[in-house]
């Protein structure tokens, strides 16, 4: 199914901002928010994992139930996950559209990567510290 | 041992009332503070020591060794960018811009992916704001729109808006209105007046709408406007128009959302218009701590608040071309100094991939993203907790900060006055 990617701050994102490789950091970063009918539509339940896709890459996140989103909307906090999506065109303004990427979504069973993962999808090694 | 007045080193609220109380160099309690200042003053996973990349895995090296280095690099490149400062003070940054303008570098923070696109916006337009204090004591209605107070900026609605009593507002939560304005409910649109929800990018026309009715053009306005019915346009125009003080904060939800730098252009007009009938003015909700400082000190020294390319000998400025985003996702730099924040997990993957390709030094206290695709990393201590220096509020206030404690780590300042020296004496300027 299409939806639309929406991201911005949470509270438990900003607070675990400086531990960006801790558990906690993971399970809020990779968080991701939708409504219940659409969760329903997939077939999937709080906690399940889904393949996010978009012309980018494709990353596996946690489906979480939101009251505030409408159905086709779904949201995730600033961080490497959702920007794993994120087109980098600025159409001339230096900004991305962190806003609007249209993504699609899958159930799938594969684990959620740690941050190094992707990092290191993207080229890195990994630092354990 | 007890310390008052503390200025938390956060959000771009610096909130300057908070109590620590400091033992053994760690922070061990926190007054006043929100959840995002507790867990910034009482972290304790920072980074030990420089570390470098080699062949494929980590090693340990001295400060002098990782300063000497990063000089090397920044040498050898021929198009460094140099990104970040937004999590250190005026000082360093200062050091950072007279660095990228021997470089020949290109120099940017981090409103590139923050409000790059309301400085665009004033450029063209203006700035018709105030300081939070202005707000505080006179605003009787605040609209918040495209952003989540409770959530960025926690005791926003605490200090200077909706529960803060001020001088002419004297029971706040009773007198002030507040209107949300946003895509999604959130909890600060659970605790407005009015929440106006709009259709995702549909920001733009709900503004135009908004003038048009502020002009006295109501008739013009259709049964919805992306999403928001004409009976609430026409109630929120009229509750906007009869404030005393009005204050619009606008967040990411408008410089990241379709239409960018050309909705905060049209907010500012609507201010504009709303000035016809009362007092209104509008700002920006600036999310990291020291990013409006950013902007000041470059423009002192540049002319320019970001994005500032040194290549031609002389201050060029051209968001869209020298923004990081744009430079990264072409490939362009050949070394990257990060300072004070973290491309890695907030860039789009692709320029993420760059940085892993290219020499990439980052001066941060923490392990982050950045770290994994790092040539080399600088530990140094953080501003407000164990250096010292000035920060900006959102609202352009200057406010020093103080150290905490002595502690064991160089600051920024410290480590990038090092840097400059040695490209320096290498450049025999």
């Amino acid at each position: 199914m299409r939806f639309v990617l929406n991201t911005g701050r949470t509270i438990r994102q900003g607070s675990y901002v400086e531990r960006k490789n801790s558990p906690v950091y993971r399970e809020e970063a990779a968080s991701l928010h939708m409504d219940r009918v659409d969760m329903l539509d997939l077939e999937i339940e709080e906690g399940s994992h889904v393949r996010v896709k978009s012309d980018q890459g494709a990353v596996v996140m946690v489906a979480r139930p939101a009251d505030g989103l409408v159905r086709g909307e779904v949201f995730v906090c600033l961080g490497p996950y959702a920007n794993f999506l994120v087109n980098p065109e600025t159409h001339g303004t230096g900004m991305p559209d962190f806003k609007t990427t249209v993504v699609t979504i899958e159930p799938t069973t594969d684990p959620v990567p740690t941050v190094r993962e992707l990092m290191e999808q993207c080229g890195g090694v990994g630092y354990e510290g | 041992m007890k310390v008052e007045d503390v200025v938390c080193p956060f959000c771009g609220c610096l909130c300057d009332d908070l109590v620590v109380e400091v033992e053994n160099n760690r922070v061990t309690s926190v007054e006043n503070g929100c959840t995002l200042a507790n867990e910034k003053l009482m972290e304790d996973h920072r980074l030990k020591n420089p570390i470098r990349r080699e062949r494929g895995s980590w090693k340990d090296v001295s400060y002098d060794a990782a300063i000497q280095e990063t000089a090397e690099i920044l040498l050898d490149a021929d198009r460094p960018l140099l990104y970040g400062w937004s999590g250190t003070h005026g000082e360093a940054q200062s050091v950072g811009v007279h660095l990228a303008e021997l470089l020949g570098a290109v120099i940017d923070n981090t409103s590139t992916v923050c409000h790059g696109p309301s400085i665009l916006a004033i450029q063209e337009v203006g700035h018709p704001g105030c300081t939070l204090g202005q707000v505080k004591n006179r605003a009787d209605v605040i609209v918040y729109w495209g952003a989540n107070p409770i959530d960025a900026h926690p005791r926003h609605m605490s200090r200077y808006t909706t529960y803060a009593d001020g001088f002419f507002v004297k029971d706040a939560f009773k007198e002030r209105k507040v209107i949300v304005i946003d895509v999604r409910k959130t909890e600060s649109s659970a605790v407005a007046n009015e929440f106006v929800k709009v259709d995702q990018g549909g920001d733009y026309a709900v503004l135009s709408a908004l003038r048009a009715i502020v002009r006295g053009k109501g008739d013009l306005i259709p049964v919805k406007v992306a999403g928001v019915t004409r009976e609430q346009l026409f109630r929120v125009a009229d509750i906007c128009k009869n404030a005393k003080f009005g204050a619009i904060f606008f967040g990411l939800g408008l410089t990241m959302s379709p239409g960018k730098n050309k909705n905060i252009r049209n907010a500012i007009e609507l201010t504009e218009e709303l000035n016809r009938h009362t007092k209104f003015t509008i700002s920006p909700m600036r999310g990291h701590w020291n990013v409006y400082g950013s902007n000041e000190v470059f423009t002192w020294i540049s002319g320019y608040p970001y994005a500032v390319d040194f290549a031609r000998g002389i201050a060029f400025y051209n968001p869209g071309e020298t923004t990081s985003v744009d430079i990264l996702r072409r490939g362009e730099c050949d070394a990257c100094l990060v300072v004070a924040s973290d491309p890695g997990a907030h860039f789009p993957r692709a320029c993420a991939e760059h940085l892993a390709r290219i020499p990439t030094v980052q001066i941060d206290p923490h392990v982050n993203a950045t770290t994994h695709l790092a040539t080399l990393q600088i530990p140094v201590a953080v501003t407000g907790i164990d250096a010292e220096g000035t920060a900006y509020r959102m609202d352009g206030v200057p406010i020093r900060t103080r150290k905490l404690y002595e502690g064991t780590y160089p600051s920024d300042l410290e480590i990038l006055g090092k840097i400059y020296a040695r490209v320096k004496e290498a450049k025999g300027s």
